[in-house]
């Protein structure tokens, strides 16, 4: 009778270790953009994103809130969120999609894997599919995911103004350091 | 004197259109202030600003959305990422639900030398409300741009 409940803990035990380690998780994820354009370049940044990655499905999910991107002139930031992403009305950005490459990362060795994620996007309401590149870092047991990619804001019902003080293409780039997830 | 009249006239409208131009220039250039000095809207204590929102989050957004919010808590956690930026986390340790603040750069000693199950009051700006759907992660209440207001023994 011992022996099998000392089996079934120690069972259960190598269970739950391997479901902690399924997961990795961050909320202070960072994401930013830039827009080059004649009048002026502008760059803003946001460090409360949320990313929860299963190592075993492959499955990645991001999702930020738009009113924390932060701009270096107030003015700026009062036209992202009153007149271009309207973010009274639209305020979370997401991506929900799946590593494709899954099965060459592997998340217990260290090193740099590169990974090709698909998914949805959805920014101003709007949801389109994407694909793109990015890196997955394995080291010190947490897990860096990187990527650098281009959002047109057409796609996304995104309307310059007449003078096109903004690019009409804007890079994206997101950077965030994941833990494993401990219940 | 006509001539000067007209003189005078055009004086002042190039004032005009200089005193404008500079004010134009300014409120373009204008950088974002540090809330240290900004009057919170609502002052609201940690645990309640999360009810609020799990009670209705479309009402609670309508209510704090671009505001500037005073919240008092316990100190859940303080988390400094690679950059050296602080997020401190409020609420109660036996809830997943949290407030979560982005610290403004400025106060990084100061958030720092924070305590877990201390407290502290916060001021912020109300970026929003992140529910959980993972049932993982917790839901949370975000602010950014904080200052820290008042800390226990401090």
């Amino acid at each position: 009778m011992k022996k099998v409940f000392a089996i079934v803990i120690g069972f259960t035990a190598i269970v739950s270790s391997v479901t902690a380690q399924d997961k990795f998780f961050t909320k202070t994820g960072k994401v930013s953009f830039y827009s080059r354009a004649p009048l002026e370049n502008i760059e803003a940044h946001n460090r409360s994103m949320t990313c929860v990655l299963d190592s075993k499905s492959g499955n990645i999910q991001f999702s930020v809130l738009m009113k924390g991107f932060e701009f270096e002139k107030a003015l700026m930031q009062r036209h992202f969120n009153e007149n271009y992403l309207e973010t009274t009305r639209y305020p979370k950005a997401e991506f929900k999609g799946q590593v494709l490459n899954n099965g060459e990362v592997n998340y217990t060795t260290e090193g740099t894997y590169k990974a090709r994620v698909k998914g949805m996007l959805t920014i101003h309401g709007q949801t389109q599919e994407v694909e793109t590149d990015g890196t997955l870092t394995v080291k010190n047991g947490k897990l860096m995911a990187e990527s650098d990619f281009k959002v047109r804001l057409a796609d996304y019902k995104i309307k310059n103004d007449k003078m096109n003080n903004i690019s009409n293409t804007i890079s994206v780039s997101v950077n965030c350091s994941l833990e494993p997830l401990n219940h | 004197m006509a001539m000067n009249r007209r003189v005078s006239i055009i004086v002042a409208v190039l004032l005009v259109a200089a005193a404008i131009a500079v004010y134009a220039w300014r409120e373009f250039n204008r950088k974002n202030e540090s809330l240290a000095g900004i009057k919170p809207a609502y002052e609201v204590d940690a645990t309640f600003l999360i009810s609020e929102f799990n009670a209705n989050d479309t009402v609670a957004d309508s209510k704090y959305l671009g505001q500037v919010v005073a919240v008092h808590g316990m100190v859940k956690q303080v988390e400094k990422d690679e950059e050296g930026n602080y997020t401190i986390v409020m609420g109660d340790t036996m809830d997943m639900s949290s407030v979560r603040c982005a610290m403004d750069s400025t106060q990084a000693g100061k958030a720092s030398s924070l305590k877990r199950g201390e407290n502290v009051k916060v001021k912020g700006s109300f970026t929003g409300f992140e529910k959980d759907d993972t049932g993982l992660l917790g839901s949370d209440v975000k602010l950014n741009r904080g200052v820290i207001v008042n800390a226990d023994n401090r």
